[in-house]
Protein backbone atom coordinates (compact mmCIF):
# COMPACT_ATOMS: atom_id res chain seq x y z
CA UNK A 1 0.00 0.00 0.00
CA UNK A 2 3.10 2.40 0.90
CA UNK A 3 4.69 2.26 -2.17
CA UNK A 4 6.87 4.48 -3.59
CA UNK A 5 4.21 5.48 -6.54
CA UNK A 6 3.32 8.85 -6.57
CA UNK A 7 0.11 9.72 -4.26
CA UNK A 8 -2.37 12.54 -5.30
CA UNK A 9 -3.63 11.95 -1.60
CA UNK A 10 -0.70 13.16 0.08
CA UNK A 11 -0.32 16.42 -1.90
CA UNK A 12 -4.26 16.98 -1.78
CA UNK A 13 -3.83 16.67 2.33
CA UNK A 14 -1.32 19.40 2.02
CA UNK A 15 -2.95 21.64 -0.40
CA UNK A 16 -5.97 21.16 2.30
CA UNK A 17 -3.69 21.59 5.48
CA UNK A 18 -2.38 24.49 3.82
CA UNK A 19 -5.45 25.98 2.55
CA UNK A 20 -6.96 25.89 6.18
CA UNK A 21 -3.43 27.01 7.70
CA UNK A 22 -4.52 30.73 5.69
CA UNK A 23 -7.74 30.91 7.18
CA UNK A 24 -6.18 29.69 10.66
CA UNK A 25 -3.47 32.26 10.99
CA UNK A 26 -4.72 35.27 8.75
CA UNK A 27 -6.62 36.77 11.49
CA UNK A 28 -4.09 36.01 13.85
CA UNK A 29 -1.75 37.80 11.84
CA UNK A 30 -3.73 40.56 11.07
CA UNK A 31 -4.75 41.07 14.88
CA UNK A 32 -1.42 40.76 16.06
CA UNK A 33 0.62 42.28 13.71
CA UNK A 34 -1.89 44.67 11.51
CA UNK A 35 -0.33 44.27 8.39
CA UNK A 36 -3.74 42.70 6.31
CA UNK A 37 -1.62 42.03 3.30
CA UNK A 38 -4.20 38.61 2.71
CA UNK A 39 -7.43 38.97 4.27
CA UNK A 40 -10.27 36.77 4.47
CA UNK A 41 -11.51 33.54 4.11
CA UNK A 42 -13.09 31.58 1.44
CA UNK A 43 -16.12 33.93 0.78
CA UNK A 44 -13.99 36.73 -0.43
CA UNK A 45 -9.93 36.66 0.11
CA UNK A 46 -7.79 39.44 -0.87
CA UNK A 47 -3.86 38.95 -1.47
CA UNK A 48 -3.06 42.35 -1.86
CA UNK A 49 -5.31 43.71 -4.37
CA UNK A 50 -6.44 40.51 -6.00
CA UNK A 51 -9.74 39.65 -5.16
CA UNK A 52 -10.94 36.55 -5.04
CA UNK A 53 -15.01 36.51 -4.31
CA UNK A 54 -16.83 33.17 -3.60
CA UNK A 55 -18.85 32.70 -6.77
CA UNK A 56 -22.71 31.57 -5.11
CA UNK A 57 -22.20 34.49 -2.27
CA UNK A 58 -21.46 37.24 -5.30
CA UNK A 59 -24.20 35.43 -7.40
CA UNK A 60 -26.83 36.17 -4.08
CA UNK A 61 -25.76 39.86 -4.01
CA UNK A 62 -26.31 40.47 -7.75
CA UNK A 63 -29.52 38.83 -7.47
CA UNK A 64 -30.74 39.88 -4.62
CA UNK A 65 -29.88 43.04 -4.36
CA UNK A 66 -30.57 43.41 -8.49
CA UNK A 67 -27.28 45.37 -8.99
CA UNK A 68 -24.14 44.81 -10.35
CA UNK A 69 -20.86 46.69 -8.79
CA UNK A 70 -18.19 45.93 -11.25
CA UNK A 71 -15.04 44.66 -8.96
CA UNK A 72 -17.48 42.40 -7.67
CA UNK A 73 -17.72 40.88 -11.14
CA UNK A 74 -13.79 41.23 -11.51
CA UNK A 75 -13.43 39.22 -7.91
CA UNK A 76 -15.59 36.77 -9.30
CA UNK A 77 -13.61 35.57 -12.43
CA UNK A 78 -10.89 33.67 -10.94
CA UNK A 79 -12.90 31.17 -9.17
CA UNK A 80 -15.54 30.57 -11.94
CA UNK A 81 -12.81 30.27 -14.34
CA UNK A 82 -11.22 27.75 -12.17
CA UNK A 83 -14.56 26.06 -11.82
CA UNK A 84 -14.50 26.09 -15.90
CA UNK A 85 -11.72 24.04 -16.61
CA UNK A 86 -11.28 22.10 -13.34
CA UNK A 87 -14.72 21.52 -12.20
CA UNK A 88 -15.22 21.51 -8.17
CA UNK A 89 -11.46 21.48 -7.19
CA UNK A 90 -12.46 23.96 -4.76
CA UNK A 91 -14.55 21.32 -2.85
CA UNK A 92 -12.12 18.72 -3.22
CA UNK A 93 -9.01 20.76 -2.32
CA UNK A 94 -9.41 23.96 -0.62
CA UNK A 95 -13.13 23.96 1.11
CA UNK A 96 -12.50 23.67 5.20
CA UNK A 97 -15.46 21.67 5.73
CA UNK A 98 -14.23 19.02 3.14
CA UNK A 99 -11.10 19.53 5.48
CA UNK A 100 -12.58 19.18 8.87
CA UNK A 101 -14.60 16.46 7.58
CA UNK A 102 -11.94 14.34 6.35
CA UNK A 103 -10.12 14.83 9.89
CA UNK A 104 -13.71 13.57 11.41
CA UNK A 105 -13.47 10.66 9.14
CA UNK A 106 -9.77 9.61 10.39
CA UNK A 107 -10.73 10.07 14.40
CA UNK A 108 -14.11 8.32 13.79
CA UNK A 109 -12.17 5.62 11.69
CA UNK A 110 -14.88 6.03 8.99
CA UNK A 111 -12.35 6.73 5.81
CA UNK A 112 -13.50 2.74 4.59
CA UNK A 113 -17.35 2.70 6.43
CA UNK A 114 -20.56 1.93 4.39
CA UNK A 115 -22.54 5.20 3.92
CA UNK A 116 -25.97 4.68 5.39
CA UNK A 117 -28.29 6.85 3.73
CA UNK A 118 -27.71 6.82 0.23
CA UNK A 119 -29.94 9.67 -1.57
CA UNK A 120 -29.85 10.77 -5.79
CA UNK A 121 -27.51 13.06 -6.30
CA UNK A 122 -29.29 15.38 -8.52
CA UNK A 123 -30.72 16.55 -5.02
CA UNK A 124 -27.92 19.12 -5.04
CA UNK A 125 -29.26 21.40 -8.05
CA UNK A 126 -32.53 21.59 -6.43
CA UNK A 127 -30.51 22.92 -3.40
CA UNK A 128 -28.90 24.83 -5.57
CA UNK A 129 -32.29 26.31 -7.23
CA UNK A 130 -34.11 26.60 -3.87
CA UNK A 131 -31.35 28.22 -1.93
CA UNK A 132 -31.62 30.98 -4.60
CA UNK A 133 -35.24 31.20 -5.23
CA UNK A 134 -35.94 31.40 -1.16
CA UNK A 135 -33.58 33.98 -1.39
CA UNK A 136 -34.52 36.47 -3.61
CA UNK A 137 -38.17 35.66 -2.31
CA UNK A 138 -36.98 37.05 0.86
CA UNK A 139 -35.22 39.45 -0.31
CA UNK A 140 -32.22 38.47 1.81
CA UNK A 141 -29.30 36.32 1.03
CA UNK A 142 -29.25 33.15 2.82
CA UNK A 143 -25.81 31.41 2.29
CA UNK A 144 -23.25 34.15 2.64
CA UNK A 145 -23.95 33.65 6.32
CA UNK A 146 -24.85 30.71 6.89
CA UNK A 147 -22.58 29.04 4.68
CA UNK A 148 -20.86 26.04 6.47
CA UNK A 149 -17.36 26.57 4.57
CA UNK A 150 -17.45 30.70 5.02
CA UNK A 151 -18.67 30.30 8.86
CA UNK A 152 -15.09 28.28 9.32
CA UNK A 153 -13.33 31.06 8.15
CA UNK A 154 -15.82 34.06 10.50
CA UNK A 155 -15.50 31.93 13.14
CA UNK A 156 -12.23 31.84 13.22
CA UNK A 157 -12.18 35.51 12.81
CA UNK A 158 -14.47 35.98 15.36
CA UNK A 159 -12.92 34.29 18.31
CA UNK A 160 -9.23 35.79 17.46
CA UNK A 161 -10.69 39.12 16.73
CA UNK A 162 -13.57 39.67 19.36
CA UNK A 163 -13.57 36.46 21.73
CA UNK A 164 -16.08 35.29 21.08
CA UNK A 165 -17.77 32.29 18.66
CA UNK A 166 -21.39 33.57 16.64
CA UNK A 167 -24.07 31.11 17.39
CA UNK A 168 -24.92 30.35 13.68
CA UNK A 169 -21.59 28.12 14.11
CA UNK A 170 -23.54 25.19 15.09
CA UNK A 171 -24.25 24.64 11.76
CA UNK A 172 -20.82 23.56 11.29
CA UNK A 173 -21.06 20.83 13.85
CA UNK A 174 -24.20 19.84 12.25
CA UNK A 175 -22.60 19.35 9.05
CA UNK A 176 -19.47 17.32 10.23
CA UNK A 177 -21.71 15.04 12.27
CA UNK A 178 -23.53 14.74 9.58
CA UNK A 179 -20.59 12.62 8.24
CA UNK A 180 -21.43 10.13 10.46
CA UNK A 181 -24.44 8.92 8.42
CA UNK A 182 -22.91 9.42 5.54
CA UNK A 183 -19.51 10.64 3.74
CA UNK A 184 -19.89 14.32 3.36
CA UNK A 185 -23.86 14.19 3.29
CA UNK A 186 -23.54 17.95 2.78
CA UNK A 187 -21.11 18.37 0.32
CA UNK A 188 -22.95 15.33 -1.93
CA UNK A 189 -26.82 16.41 -1.09
CA UNK A 190 -27.15 19.98 0.37
CA UNK A 191 -23.93 22.15 -0.43
CA UNK A 192 -25.50 24.83 -2.88
CA UNK A 193 -21.91 26.20 -3.76
CA UNK A 194 -20.79 23.01 -4.81
CA UNK A 195 -24.05 22.69 -6.94
CA UNK A 196 -22.95 25.66 -8.58
CA UNK A 197 -18.98 24.80 -8.98
CA UNK A 198 -20.63 21.45 -10.81
CA UNK A 199 -23.07 23.50 -12.95
CA UNK A 200 -19.70 25.72 -14.07
CA UNK A 201 -17.88 22.26 -14.33
CA UNK A 202 -19.77 20.12 -16.37
CA UNK A 203 -17.71 21.16 -19.59
CA UNK A 204 -14.47 21.10 -17.63
CA UNK A 205 -11.00 20.56 -19.03
CA UNK A 206 -9.77 18.39 -16.24
CA UNK A 207 -11.84 14.76 -15.45
CA UNK A 208 -10.74 11.47 -13.70
CA UNK A 209 -10.93 9.47 -17.05
CA UNK A 210 -12.08 5.81 -17.33
CA UNK A 211 -9.88 3.57 -19.42
CA UNK A 212 -12.37 0.52 -19.54
CA UNK A 213 -9.87 -2.23 -21.41
CA UNK A 214 -7.32 -1.62 -17.80
CA UNK A 215 -10.58 -2.03 -15.41
CA UNK A 216 -10.68 -5.18 -13.79
CA UNK A 217 -14.02 -4.43 -11.85
CA UNK A 218 -12.45 -4.45 -8.38
CA UNK A 219 -14.62 -1.52 -7.75
CA UNK A 220 -12.24 0.16 -4.91
CA UNK A 221 -12.36 3.25 -6.39
CA UNK A 222 -16.82 3.25 -5.61
CA UNK A 223 -15.50 2.56 -2.50
CA UNK A 224 -13.21 4.87 -1.66
CA UNK A 225 -15.15 7.77 -3.65
CA UNK A 226 -15.99 10.80 -0.89
CA UNK A 227 -18.81 11.22 -2.90
CA UNK A 228 -20.36 7.71 -3.63
CA UNK A 229 -19.71 7.81 -6.96
CA UNK A 230 -18.79 5.53 -9.08
CA UNK A 231 -15.79 5.80 -11.13
CA UNK A 232 -15.74 2.19 -12.63
CA UNK A 233 -18.83 3.32 -14.64
CA UNK A 234 -16.84 6.68 -15.85
CA UNK A 235 -19.11 8.88 -13.09
CA UNK A 236 -16.11 10.42 -12.56
CA UNK A 237 -16.35 12.40 -15.90
CA UNK A 238 -19.78 13.70 -14.80
CA UNK A 239 -20.62 17.08 -13.28
CA UNK A 240 -20.47 15.42 -9.70
CA UNK A 241 -17.06 14.96 -9.63
CA UNK A 242 -14.53 17.43 -7.77
CA UNK A 243 -11.45 15.67 -9.12
CA UNK A 244 -9.88 14.75 -5.64
CA UNK A 245 -8.28 11.89 -7.17
CA UNK A 246 -8.73 9.77 -4.50
CA UNK A 247 -10.13 7.02 -6.81
CA UNK A 248 -6.91 7.48 -8.90
CA UNK A 249 -4.67 6.65 -6.10
CA UNK A 250 -6.80 2.90 -4.82
CA UNK A 251 -6.85 1.81 -8.09
CA UNK A 252 -4.63 -1.42 -8.98
CA UNK A 253 -4.31 -1.37 -12.40
CA UNK A 254 -3.56 2.51 -12.91
CA UNK A 255 -7.03 2.30 -15.04
CA UNK A 256 -8.12 5.73 -13.79
CA UNK A 257 -5.93 9.02 -14.62
CA UNK A 258 -6.06 12.64 -14.38
CA UNK A 259 -7.33 13.32 -18.16
CA UNK A 260 -7.03 17.09 -19.86
CA UNK A 261 -9.27 17.12 -22.65
CA UNK A 262 -9.11 19.45 -25.35
CA UNK A 263 -12.06 21.68 -26.53
CA UNK A 264 -12.73 19.15 -29.51
CA UNK A 265 -13.16 16.10 -27.13
CA UNK A 266 -16.07 17.65 -25.94
CA UNK A 267 -18.36 14.48 -26.79
CA UNK A 268 -15.83 11.76 -24.64
CA UNK A 269 -18.18 13.39 -21.67
CA UNK A 270 -21.41 11.69 -23.15
CA UNK A 271 -19.55 9.07 -24.27
CA UNK A 272 -17.58 8.47 -20.91
CA UNK A 273 -21.06 8.83 -19.08
CA UNK A 274 -22.75 6.16 -21.48
CA UNK A 275 -20.02 3.84 -21.71
CA UNK A 276 -21.01 0.12 -21.27
CA UNK A 277 -20.10 -1.17 -17.68
CA UNK A 278 -17.10 -3.02 -17.96
CA UNK A 279 -16.72 -6.98 -16.81
CA UNK A 280 -17.92 -7.10 -13.12
CA UNK A 281 -20.28 -4.65 -13.27
CA UNK B 1 -92.80 42.56 2.20
CA UNK B 2 -90.84 40.39 5.01
CA UNK B 3 -92.80 36.94 3.07
CA UNK B 4 -91.10 38.07 -0.63
CA UNK B 5 -87.56 38.67 1.22
CA UNK B 6 -87.80 35.68 2.58
CA UNK B 7 -88.50 34.35 -1.19
CA UNK B 8 -85.54 35.87 -3.13
CA UNK B 9 -82.55 34.63 -0.24
CA UNK B 10 -81.76 30.89 -0.29
CA UNK B 11 -83.43 29.74 2.77
CA UNK B 12 -80.15 27.51 3.34
CA UNK B 13 -77.76 30.22 3.04
CA UNK B 14 -79.80 32.51 5.52
CA UNK B 15 -79.97 29.67 7.96
CA UNK B 16 -75.76 29.38 7.30
CA UNK B 17 -75.58 33.06 8.48
CA UNK B 18 -74.48 32.95 11.92
CA UNK B 19 -72.77 30.21 11.55
CA UNK B 20 -70.65 31.44 8.75
CA UNK B 21 -70.20 34.65 10.59
CA UNK B 22 -68.21 32.76 14.00
CA UNK B 23 -66.49 30.90 11.69
CA UNK B 24 -65.36 33.86 10.22
CA UNK B 25 -64.29 35.75 13.05
CA UNK B 26 -62.66 32.81 14.59
CA UNK B 27 -60.81 32.24 11.10
CA UNK B 28 -59.90 35.63 10.93
CA UNK B 29 -58.60 35.81 14.44
CA UNK B 30 -56.86 33.16 13.94
CA UNK B 31 -54.72 34.10 11.28
CA UNK B 32 -54.42 38.09 12.71
CA UNK B 33 -53.18 35.86 16.20
CA UNK B 34 -50.70 33.93 14.17
CA UNK B 35 -49.66 36.80 12.20
CA UNK B 36 -49.31 39.09 15.17
CA UNK B 37 -47.04 36.63 16.72
CA UNK B 38 -44.55 36.13 14.13
CA UNK B 39 -44.51 39.75 13.00
CA UNK B 40 -43.57 40.67 16.70
CA UNK B 41 -40.88 37.36 16.56
CA UNK B 42 -39.82 38.35 13.37
CA UNK B 43 -39.44 42.00 13.64
CA UNK B 44 -35.99 41.00 15.79
CA UNK B 45 -35.61 38.30 12.83
CA UNK B 46 -35.92 40.84 10.21
CA UNK B 47 -35.34 44.37 11.73
CA UNK B 48 -32.55 46.27 10.72
CA UNK B 49 -29.71 46.73 13.74
CA UNK B 50 -29.05 50.02 13.28
CA UNK B 51 -30.23 52.96 15.95
CA UNK B 52 -28.73 55.64 17.72
CA UNK B 53 -25.01 54.59 17.67
CA UNK B 54 -24.85 51.60 16.73
CA UNK B 55 -24.15 52.63 12.80
CA UNK B 56 -23.11 50.97 9.52
CA UNK B 57 -19.70 51.42 8.65
CA UNK B 58 -18.17 54.91 6.77
CA UNK B 59 -19.44 54.69 2.86
CA UNK B 60 -22.56 52.32 3.42
CA UNK B 61 -25.55 51.57 1.20
CA UNK B 62 -28.93 52.39 2.39
CA UNK B 63 -29.87 49.95 4.64
CA UNK B 64 -32.48 48.33 2.49
CA UNK B 65 -30.28 46.91 0.54
CA UNK B 66 -27.49 46.23 2.85
CA UNK B 67 -28.32 43.19 3.95
CA UNK B 68 -28.95 41.93 0.05
CA UNK B 69 -25.48 43.50 -1.12
CA UNK B 70 -23.30 42.17 2.30
CA UNK B 71 -21.66 38.90 1.23
CA UNK B 72 -20.43 38.73 5.02
CA UNK B 73 -16.72 38.10 4.13
CA UNK B 74 -15.77 40.15 6.92
CA UNK B 75 -12.74 42.08 5.37
CA UNK B 76 -13.88 45.50 6.53
CA UNK B 77 -13.67 44.31 10.22
CA UNK B 78 -10.06 42.82 9.54
CA UNK B 79 -9.08 45.96 7.63
CA UNK B 80 -10.24 48.34 10.52
CA UNK B 81 -7.53 49.57 11.62
CA UNK B 82 -9.12 50.71 15.19
CA UNK B 83 -11.51 47.75 15.81
CA UNK B 84 -14.21 49.55 15.52
CA UNK B 85 -16.09 47.18 13.07
CA UNK B 86 -18.33 44.73 14.79
CA UNK B 87 -19.34 41.22 13.23
CA UNK B 88 -22.72 40.65 14.10
CA UNK B 89 -24.02 37.50 14.57
CA UNK B 90 -27.17 35.42 14.02
CA UNK B 91 -29.52 37.34 16.86
CA UNK B 92 -29.32 39.93 14.52
CA UNK B 93 -31.24 37.85 11.72
CA UNK B 94 -30.70 38.66 8.43
CA UNK B 95 -28.45 40.48 9.30
CA UNK B 96 -26.08 38.15 11.06
CA UNK B 97 -22.40 38.40 9.21
CA UNK B 98 -22.75 42.38 8.52
CA UNK B 99 -20.76 44.80 10.44
CA UNK B 100 -21.51 47.34 12.39
CA UNK B 101 -19.73 49.94 14.71
CA UNK B 102 -20.98 51.00 17.97
CA UNK B 103 -19.70 54.12 18.84
CA UNK B 104 -20.01 54.44 21.91
CA UNK B 105 -17.77 51.86 22.32
CA UNK B 106 -14.69 52.60 19.20
CA UNK B 107 -15.94 55.46 17.16
CA UNK B 108 -14.88 55.68 13.32
CA UNK B 109 -11.63 57.22 12.85
CA UNK B 110 -12.37 57.77 9.37
CA UNK B 111 -9.13 56.00 8.17
CA UNK B 112 -11.43 54.38 4.96
CA UNK B 113 -9.22 51.37 5.08
CA UNK B 114 -13.09 49.10 5.27
CA UNK B 115 -14.19 51.07 2.13
CA UNK B 116 -11.11 50.11 -0.04
CA UNK B 117 -11.29 46.51 0.52
CA UNK B 118 -15.91 45.93 0.73
CA UNK B 119 -15.74 43.53 -2.82
CA UNK B 120 -19.35 43.73 -3.23
CA UNK B 121 -19.68 48.01 -3.19
CA UNK B 122 -21.44 48.07 -0.10
CA UNK B 123 -18.95 49.74 1.62
CA UNK B 124 -17.75 52.44 -0.74
CA UNK B 125 -14.24 54.13 -0.62
CA UNK B 126 -14.90 58.06 -0.27
CA UNK B 127 -12.91 60.88 1.20
CA UNK B 128 -13.66 61.20 4.97
CA UNK B 129 -15.61 64.36 4.34
CA UNK B 130 -17.75 62.90 2.74
CA UNK B 131 -19.04 60.13 4.47
CA UNK B 132 -22.72 60.15 6.20
CA UNK B 133 -22.86 57.54 8.65
CA UNK B 134 -25.33 59.41 11.17
CA UNK B 135 -25.42 63.08 12.31
CA UNK B 136 -24.88 63.96 15.78
CA UNK B 137 -27.60 65.47 17.74
CA UNK B 138 -26.90 67.20 21.06
CA UNK B 139 -29.19 66.79 24.02
CA UNK B 140 -29.40 70.37 25.51
CA UNK B 141 -30.97 69.18 28.32
CA UNK B 142 -27.95 66.52 29.51
CA UNK B 143 -25.23 68.70 28.11
CA UNK B 144 -23.24 70.34 31.00
CA UNK B 145 -22.52 73.44 28.82
CA UNK B 146 -25.82 73.79 27.49
CA UNK B 147 -27.25 73.79 31.35
CA UNK B 148 -24.45 75.86 31.98
CA UNK B 149 -23.28 73.99 34.54
CA UNK B 150 -19.89 73.69 33.56
CA UNK B 151 -17.58 74.64 30.79
CA UNK B 152 -17.05 71.35 28.69
CA UNK B 153 -15.80 71.83 24.52
CA UNK B 154 -14.77 67.98 24.83
CA UNK B 155 -17.22 67.15 21.64
CA UNK B 156 -15.48 70.40 20.02
CA UNK B 157 -12.28 69.54 20.77
CA UNK B 158 -12.19 65.78 19.69
CA UNK B 159 -14.13 66.63 16.23
CA UNK B 160 -12.36 65.83 12.96
CA UNK B 161 -14.14 68.42 11.27
CA UNK B 162 -14.08 70.97 14.22
CA UNK B 163 -15.21 74.49 13.08
CA UNK B 164 -16.99 72.94 10.37
CA UNK B 165 -19.15 69.79 11.46
CA UNK B 166 -18.95 71.15 15.86
CA UNK B 167 -18.64 75.04 16.48
CA UNK B 168 -18.93 77.22 19.43
CA UNK B 169 -21.67 79.62 19.79
CA UNK B 170 -21.51 81.68 22.62
CA UNK B 171 -18.88 78.79 23.95
CA UNK B 172 -21.26 76.37 23.81
CA UNK B 173 -21.46 73.59 20.76
CA UNK B 174 -23.59 73.22 17.91
CA UNK B 175 -23.72 70.89 15.37
CA UNK B 176 -24.14 71.32 11.83
CA UNK B 177 -25.98 69.20 9.43
CA UNK B 178 -24.04 69.77 6.46
CA UNK B 179 -20.51 68.92 7.78
CA UNK B 180 -20.72 66.27 10.53
CA UNK B 181 -19.68 62.88 9.42
CA UNK B 182 -21.59 60.99 12.00
CA UNK B 183 -17.78 59.44 12.89
CA UNK B 184 -19.18 59.29 17.02
CA UNK B 185 -15.92 60.77 18.30
CA UNK B 186 -17.55 63.25 20.57
CA UNK B 187 -20.34 60.51 21.81
CA UNK B 188 -16.96 58.97 23.05
CA UNK B 189 -15.31 61.72 23.84
CA UNK B 190 -18.36 63.05 25.51
CA UNK B 191 -18.04 62.78 29.39
CA UNK B 192 -21.57 63.08 30.81
CA UNK B 193 -24.07 60.04 31.08
CA UNK B 194 -26.02 59.12 29.49
CA UNK B 195 -24.62 61.14 26.99
CA UNK B 196 -25.68 64.70 25.62
CA UNK B 197 -24.44 64.03 22.12
CA UNK B 198 -25.58 60.90 20.10
CA UNK B 199 -25.41 59.92 16.44
CA UNK B 200 -28.56 59.49 14.69
CA UNK B 201 -28.73 57.17 11.64
CA UNK B 202 -29.86 59.09 8.76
Amino acid sequence: MWSKKFKYQRVRLLVQAGAFLVILLNPLVIYYSKCSFVQGWYQSLAIGKLWFVSPLEGLESILVSKTVYFPLVIGLLPPVILALFLGRVFCGWICPINFLSSLVDRVFKRQGAKDQVVLPLWLIWFSLIGELMFSMIIGAPLFVFLSPPGLVGREIMMVVFFHTLALEGIIIVVVLALNLVTKRFFCRYLCPLGALLALLGVRRRLIVKLEAEKCKGCRRCGAVCPLGLAPQRGQAQGPYCWNCGTCIDVCPHQALTFFWRSGGENTSLHRGQNDTPPQGE
Amino acid sequence: MKRSNQEHINPKLFSARPLDKGRRTFILGLLGWAFSSTAAQAKGFWGSPVKTNHLRPPGAVSEEIFAARCIRCGRCAEACSYRSIKILDIRSGIFAGTPLIEVEKTPCFLCMKCGEVCPTGTLRPLKPEEVRMGVAVINTRQCVTWRAVALCRTCYNVCPFKEKAIHLDRLRPVVDEKFCTGCGICVHGCPVSPKAINVEPL
